[in-house]
């Protein structure tokens, strides 16, 4: 099959109300489709962290997802203003010094952090003062 | 073979489509004027008998009556059954449960504790959230809508039913013939009742009926007439496991570490707005859910006589008597036979391609529809009735506003038409002159 688009979405900057709109239309469409219940919850946090990061951090944005036979991809597309320290921004954002929480597994990380661990590939084209790019792969 | 505890009164239904719109899982559709549960889709979770003006929807149970048609009728008496009797005694109501025929008259809540304690357990040393699958509208609920969470319900039986297994198995090995026995549950729910002949997680139901509790309410009410009170040592009650016939009490009971992460939501729709952030991930520090679909929890079920205000603070009221758990001879098995399973239903079609055909129809069906959700058309909005029409159970004339509209063109047509004349008659006018 040949690459199509699931969902197309303008994303503006601070728009909290509307903060998940995009993920949770995509979760019900990945539910129609019959795609894989782990496929698809993978796909769906990866969506939520990605449209929640151009709300929170950049100037607005637009979110893609793309299925074919192979893989679902999730493209992020904000205006900047960029990340200039990338490696910090993937570090788990959430620690606690109790061993019965980092027990959780799922739910541990946040953010960008989240995106990288449920995807199977990820590429981020971004620097200070720039436009990023986030295109992140879940296989089937 | 039966399928739902949940059904219509089709004779008292006015086609008003409030179940319709008010159903969690889009399981309702109104036609010819009459409302229709899709099977596949119904979690017998009550709202519609709840929401329903005309008390159209209904469940029915056995009765008090059948009690004697088994030589050894044994009781199941749930935790949030002692809220219907204004904080009266756990003991004196067992009593009057003897009165009615029951052998024996045993309290769920003695399972919730021990499930209490083998939870703690089992969390301290598994990584992971889990969510509690006590409730069976919640675990069909994760199985019909949130099949990416079903990984997540925390592998063990309901109270009810490990309860009804050791109930059965001590029984036989007293001695008691299996074929005289017969498990009654005094259900708060229908949820609880279709478990009998469709059980969450194991291959058969250990209860052989359920008595709701508005069906053995005045029977109750008129034993305990006629009975005398007992004393505490007599009948020891589990006063700590009485907490679980409300929102919060299973919570309660687990360890105090536990405690701690733990989280209680109670109500459908609250359930499934919590279950809509769990499935992206968007709850941090919590790693078990106890999740009830009925508001406040068991107390909140719709067989119930007594309002789930009154019966939540009596049912506090009672817990705070207990001290310790009772002391028991375990004997449970809670562990589940095998795993839940997510249920694939809602898919469009069954191959990827022509799924992802008709999700362009749909959203073109959709782009069509006046986006009201006006529910006159009898499916609960404008998304869902284009699902309808794509998956060919409705069609575009359903909706009121589209077939107005289709009637408006015809009629402008029509009228076109109108001034069409016939041949013979068409002639042009020059001065009053023939042409
Ligand atoms: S019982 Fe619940 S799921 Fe079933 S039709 Fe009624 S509202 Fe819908």
């Amino acid at each position: 099959m040949q690459e199509q688009i699931l969902i197309q979405s303008k994303i503006e900057k601070g728009d909290f109300t509307r903060g998940g709109e995009v993920s949770s239309s995509l979760k019900d469409i990945l539910r129609k489709l019959g795609v894989p219940s782990d496929t698809s919850r993978r796909v769906t946090i990866v969506t939520y962290e990605l449209e929640m990061n151009i709300i929170i951090h950049s100037l607005g944005g637009e979110i893609t997802v793309l299925i074919s036979s192979e893989q679902i991809k999730v493209i992020a597309e904000d205006q900047g203003p960029g990340i200039p320290d990338v490696e910090q921004a993937f570090q788990p954002g959430y620690s606690t010094a109790d061993d019965f929480v980092r027990g959780m597994g799922f739910g541990a990380g946040m953010g960008l952090n989240n995106v990288k661990h449920y995807s199977d590939q990820l590429t981020v084209e971004t620097g200070q003062g720039k436009k990023s790019k986030f295109i992140a792969s879940v296989y089937f | 073979m039966k399928k739902h505890s949940v059904l219509l009164k089709e004779e008292l239904c006015e086609g008003c489509t409030n179940c319709v719109k008010n159903c969690p899982t889009k399981a309702i559709r109104v036609h010819n004027g009459k409302a229709m549960i899709r099977d596949e889709l119904c979690i017998d979770c009550a709202e519609c008998i709840r929401i329903c003006a005309y008390h159209a929807k209904h469940s029915q149970t056995a009765e008090i009556a059948d009690v004697s048609s088994y030589k050894y009728p044994i009781a199941l008496v749930p935790p949030s059954f002692y809220g219907q009797f204004k904080g009266l005694n756990p003991a004196r109501v067992r009593v009057a449960l003897y009165e009615l025929g029951f052998k024996e008259v045993i309290d769920v809540s003695l399972a919730a504790e021990a499930l209490s304690r083998k939870t703690s357990e089992f969390l301290a040393s598994n990584p992971g959230i889990y969510i509690s699958s006590s409730c069976p509208v919640v675990v069909r609920l994760i199985k019909i809508l949130y099949p990416e969470l079903t990984g997540h319900l925390i592998p063990f039986k309901a109270p009810t039913d490990a309860m009804g297994e050791k109930a059965r198995k001590d029984a036989i090995a007293k001695g008691v013939a299996p074929e005289d026995i017969g498990v009654f549950l005094l259900t708060p729910c229908p949820g609880k009742n279709t478990n009998i002949f469709d059980p969450v997680g194991i291959e058969n139901s250990p209860i052989d009926k359920t008595i709701a509790v508005t069906q053995a309410y005045q029977a109750v009410l008129a034993a305990l007439e006629k009975t005398q009170d007992v004393a505490e040592e007599d009948l020891p009650v589990p006063y700590l496991g009485l907490g679980w016939g409300q929102s919060g009490g299973e919570v309660q009971l687990l360890h105090e570490q536990v405690q701690d992460y733990s989280l209680s939501v109670s109500g459908i729709h609250r359930v499934r707005a919590l279950l809509n952030e769990l499935s992206r991930n968007n709850i941090k520090g919590v790693r078990y859910f106890e999740l009830s679909a009925c508001e406040f929890g068991c107390v909140g079920g719709v067989f119930n006589v007594v309002n789930p205000f009154q019966a939540r603070s009596d049912l506090r009221r009672l817990r705070a008597k207990g001290k310790t758990m009772i002391e028991q001879n375990e004997g449970y098995d809670f562990d589940l036979p095998g795993k839940f399973e997510p249920l694939q239903i809602g898919r469009l079609d069954g191959d990827l391609e022509k799924a992802m055909e008709k999700l362009t129809q749909l959203e073109e069906e959709i782009a069509v529809l006046p986006g009201l959700d006006c529910a006159a058309c009898g499916a609960p909005d404008c998304k869902t009735l284009a699902e309808d029409i794509v998956t060919g159970v409705a069609s575009r004339t359903d909706c009121i506003f589209l077939l107005r509209k289709q009637m408006g063109d015809l009629a402008e047509t029509l009228s076109a038409l109108l001034y069409e004349l016939p041949p013979v008659m068409k002639k042009e006018k020059t001065d009053g002159k023939v042409g």
